[in-house]
């Protein structure tokens, strides 16, 4: 007994150490495990699936299953923004409406972060599969992947509280003031050609500084570097609630394009099923429920359609 | 204040901090790996690859590490290489700290004295011998601070991975920023964790340089000096030199103070040169030197030399500066190369093989240890980095392959005979010139050779050191009956050491003759006029 007992704690010590081993290398592997698990983000999964979707897994059955890269810039609320309850997710009506279409085919996501400029480049080098991040649908932008839109474009005009500039949208109004843009961004051109009337009319022309998200454009206007930051509609109202003593909405304006999903130009077959699905989600009125979810207007609704390279 | 603290400690940041150290690190490695690549391309010896490596540097260094990083993740999976946002940026980062390390190493390696190398290669090691016990060792002692920068710069480098989606720090940061609203709460906070982990670099830094530091022989004192609650625990500390310039010169003083082991030379009886006269008549021809011409940048060094020195024989090599000495006894080991000519040490042509074809260094450097010729260079030339006992013991390890413990004995010997056992720990820097000339010379003694090169080995010294030094010189010439060939400047030790004198100029051999008649006795103008010159100690006119 006594003997057997020395024995013992020598093994004893030795599974111990075992035992410590394995502990700690599976805390490392939880580490590792729970910092990838973060990215996959687990965003609101629509409540049910409207009847189509089951007739169009059985269409394109090589995407069930599968986990798809989403690309997002994940600076706008409403539409794509962290959590702030829980930063390892991402939520808004773009997170929503993917989900949905993903639910519908039957494959899962997984989103991948980028600068807005890097959106479209991330898709075309294979890094992503699909785009689904407030991005209008433009033809030049179809040169480099096809859109299918989804919502009307509603802008609205940030400005510093009482518009000291007096801006009423992107017309004269803007001759010598400064806006703040995102790199890539559809107004980014719109604001650059009013240089030429601006100085036919004897005025300065419009500056414009380039951020690559959101929070950035909105601190250029609260530490007064910048008049002005014209983005969609629900951004902007976004903003002025956050600093309602800061900011107001100057205006709204319409441009002429439709936010759109992007997918890659080959893939046909990928660009047909997120389509139809789409039909789909709008047919049982759920996309109009996410809207009304996240605030956005119901006329912002758009049928889709394909916007592509000429 | 809160809403500091609450990002601070927030899961979702600090989970990103993971992120920033994988690319930091990972680019670290990587760079380290390939910047070691590279400097070793740039100082080798094939000028192609210096070139290569030049174009790499001017590419990778010229171009922002931002579009490096977007080319690895969106311009690769062009040609079929798909990497993660992750091995995007570590690959980008490696790439880019690459040519910056290489020139901190490239600067570090050329920053550690020639004349090591010169003493490591008349020792016959190896060039990679050499590079790793010699070269390696001091440079990168002399390199941490400056990799130490590096890697701070590398963690603040990695931010940029927020382009390629990498979920490091920075972009956690933006993205709840653009989400919270709470600007600068959250940057101030990702802000400290970026202090922090460049708080830990430096500390690592600090940490590598106590443990490195040579001024303090006892490592567990090393760490103890950074933890001064647990140093009395060592008591009694033995007071470690400091590296002050002061303490060294007091040390230096002191150890001049006590008397060389060598009686003055001038009052040593002569050697009896009759003797020495008929025993060397019938020696063997151990260095025979056929027309030997050398050039530096078109000017002729040495011109169309014959030499003969038989076993046993003390040569002394007399001449201005300039006259081709120190080339001379170079090239009879094959430090340096030559136009044409042959030289035949003990037998054998150093640098041919038995074909006549020119060997490589590492060749060379073999039959170097083979052949045996000792040398002792003007600048003493002691490795840095390691005490007289190691200079001693070491490349006997290294090069004859002795056991650790016969080394070490065989150190203690030689410093014994050369009256420096006391200073067996001492690194060279706290030694006077003169301790550092006769450890110099008890290393080159240490393989047993058969011939003793010494290139103006008390030119160095202040005067007040020269004594002993010679002292030495003359004992190993009437104890060992080693060949010698010194090369020297010291008129009266020649004459009366030496048995036979040649006087230089011009890469000719102008007098050769008995030393003690040609030193008293000049039959060439030149000669003589160089032996006024340098007896009245004035300079040589122009």
């Amino acid at each position: 007994m006594k003997h057997s007992q020395k024995r013992a704690l020598p093994l004893l010590r030795r599974n111990l150490h075992r035992s410590l081993r394995i502990a700690a290398m599976a805390l490392c592997l939880t580490l590792v495990a729970a910092s990838f698990t973060l990215l996959q983000t687990t965003a609101a999964r629509a409540a049910d699936t409207p009847a189509a979707c089951q007739a169009l897994q059985q269409k394109y059955p090589a995407l069930k299953g599968k986990t798809l890269v989403n690309a997002v810039n994940p600076h706008t609320p409403g539409y794509e923004a962290l959590d702030p309850e829980d930063p390892s997710k991402y939520v808004g009506f773009d997170i929503d409406l993917g989900e949905a279409i993903a639910h519908c085919l039957g494959f899962k996501l997984s989103y991948k972060s980028v600068t807005f400029a890097a959106l479209l480049t991330t898709l075309e080098a294979g890094q992503a599969d699909i785009v689904i991040s407030d991005i209008y649908a433009t033809k030049g932008r179809a040169k480099a992947a096809d859109f299918i839109t989804y919502l009307k474009v509603y802008d609205g005009v940030l400005v510093a509280k009482g518009n000291p500039k007096k801006i009423t949208g992107i017309d004269m109004s803007l001759c010598g003031t400064t806006a703040a843009e995102n790199t890539g961004y559809v107004e980014v051109p719109l604001i650059q050609a009013l240089a030429e009337k601006c100085k036919a009319a004897g005025k300065p022309a419009p500056q414009i500084q380039l951020y690559d998200n959101n929070a950035n454009c909105i601190q250029a206007i609260l530490s007064g570097r910048a008049d002005t930051y014209i983005n969609d509609a629900n951004t902007v109202d976004g903003a002025v609630k956050a600093y309602p003593a800061k900011l107001s909405k100057a205006t709204a304006v319409t441009l002429p394009y439709s936010v759109g999903i992007a997918v890659p130009r080959n893939k046909h077959d990928f660009r047909a099923a997120v389509m139809a699905a789409l039909e789909a989600i709008q047919k049982s009125g759920m996309q109009e429920k996410l809207m009304a979810k996240w605030n956005l207007p119901k006329d912002q609704m758009e049928t889709p359609k394909l916007v592509l390279a000429d | 204040m809160d809403l500091f603290l609450k990002y601070l400690s927030q899961p979702y940041l600090l989970t990103g901090i993971v992120y920033t150290i994988v690319i930091t690190f990972g680019g670290l490695v990587g760079g380290s790996l390939m910047g070691i690549v590279l400097s070793a391309m740039q100082l080798s010896r094939f000028r192609a690859l210096a070139v290569v490596a030049r174009i790499y540097a001017i590419i990778f260094r010229g171009t922002p590490l931002i579009l490096q990083m977007v080319f690895a993740y969106n311009a690769l999976p062009l040609i079929g290489i798909k990497l993660s946002a992750l091995e995007a940026a570590v690959l980008a980062l490696t790439f880019n700290e690459a040519p910056f390390i290489a020139e901190i190493i490239r600067a570090n390696v050329l920053g550690v004295d020639r004349g090591q190398t010169s003493a490591g290669q008349a020792l016959g090691m190896r060039p990679a011998a050499i590079m790793r016990r010699v070269v390696a060792p001091q440079a990168f002692r002399m390199m941490v601070p400056a990799l130490g920068n590096e890697a701070v710069s590398a963690l603040k480098n990695s931010s940029l991975a927020s382009v390629i989606s990498v979920q490091e720090l920075t972009l956690r940061s933006t993205q709840l920023a653009s989400s919270t609203f709470d600007f600068f709460s959250i940057f101030f906070a990702s802000g400290l964790m970026y202090i922090v982990l460049a708080g830990l670099i430096a500390l690592v830094q600090i940490l590598i340089e106590v443990a490195l530091d040579l001024d303090r022989p006892d490592p567990r004192q090393r760490l103890a000096a950074l933890m001064p609650w647990i140093r009395r625990e060592l008591a009694p500390a033995p007071t470690a030199p400091l590296a002050t310039g002061e303490a060294i010169a007091t040390e230096a003083e002191s150890a001049e103070a006590e008397p060389e082991p060598e009686s003055d030379p001038e009052h040593l009886p002569p050697l009896d040169r009759a003797a020495r006269e008929r025993t060397l008549a019938s020696a063997k021809v151990v260095l025979q030197i056929d027309g030997l011409v050398k050039s530096y940048e078109g000017k002729r060094v040495l011109d169309g030399l014959d030499l003969e020195v038989r076993q046993g024989e003390i040569v002394a090599l007399l001449g201005p500066s300039g006259s081709g000495k120190s080339t001379l006894l170079r090239c009879i080991n094959r430090l340096e190369g030559w136009d044409s000519g042959r030289i035949k040490v003990l037998g054998r042509h150093i640098g041919l093989s038995g074909n006549n074809v020119p060997l490589s260094p590492r060749e060379i450097a073999d039959a170097r240890a083979e052949v045996g010729i000792g040398m002792v260079f003007q600048n003493f030339n002691l490795f840095g980095h390691l005490t007289a006992r190691e200079n001693i013991a070491g490349p006997l390890r290294w090069v004859q392959h002795v056991p650790a413990e016969q080394a070490a004995r065989r150190a203690d010997d030689l410093l014994d005979r050369v009256g420096l056992s006391h200073r067996a720990d001492a690194l060279p820097r706290h030694l006077s010139g003169g301790q550092q000339q006769r450890v110099a010379i008890a290393r080159a003694l240490a393989s047993n050779p058969q011939m003793l090169l010494l290139d103006e080995p008390t030119s160095a010294l202040d005067p007040e050191l020269v004594a002993g030094v010679l002292g030495l010189i003359r004992r190993l010439a009437e104890e060992d009956g080693l060949t010698m060939l010194i090369s020297t400047h010291q008129i009266g030790f020649a004459r009366d050491v030496a048995d036979r004198a040649i006087f230089l100029d011009g890469g000719h051999i102008v007098e050769d003759g008995r030393a003690d008649r040609m030193l008293s006795h000049p039959e060439n103008p030149r000669t003589a006029r160089f032996l006024r010159v340098l007896s009245e100690d004035a300079p040589i006119p122009a």
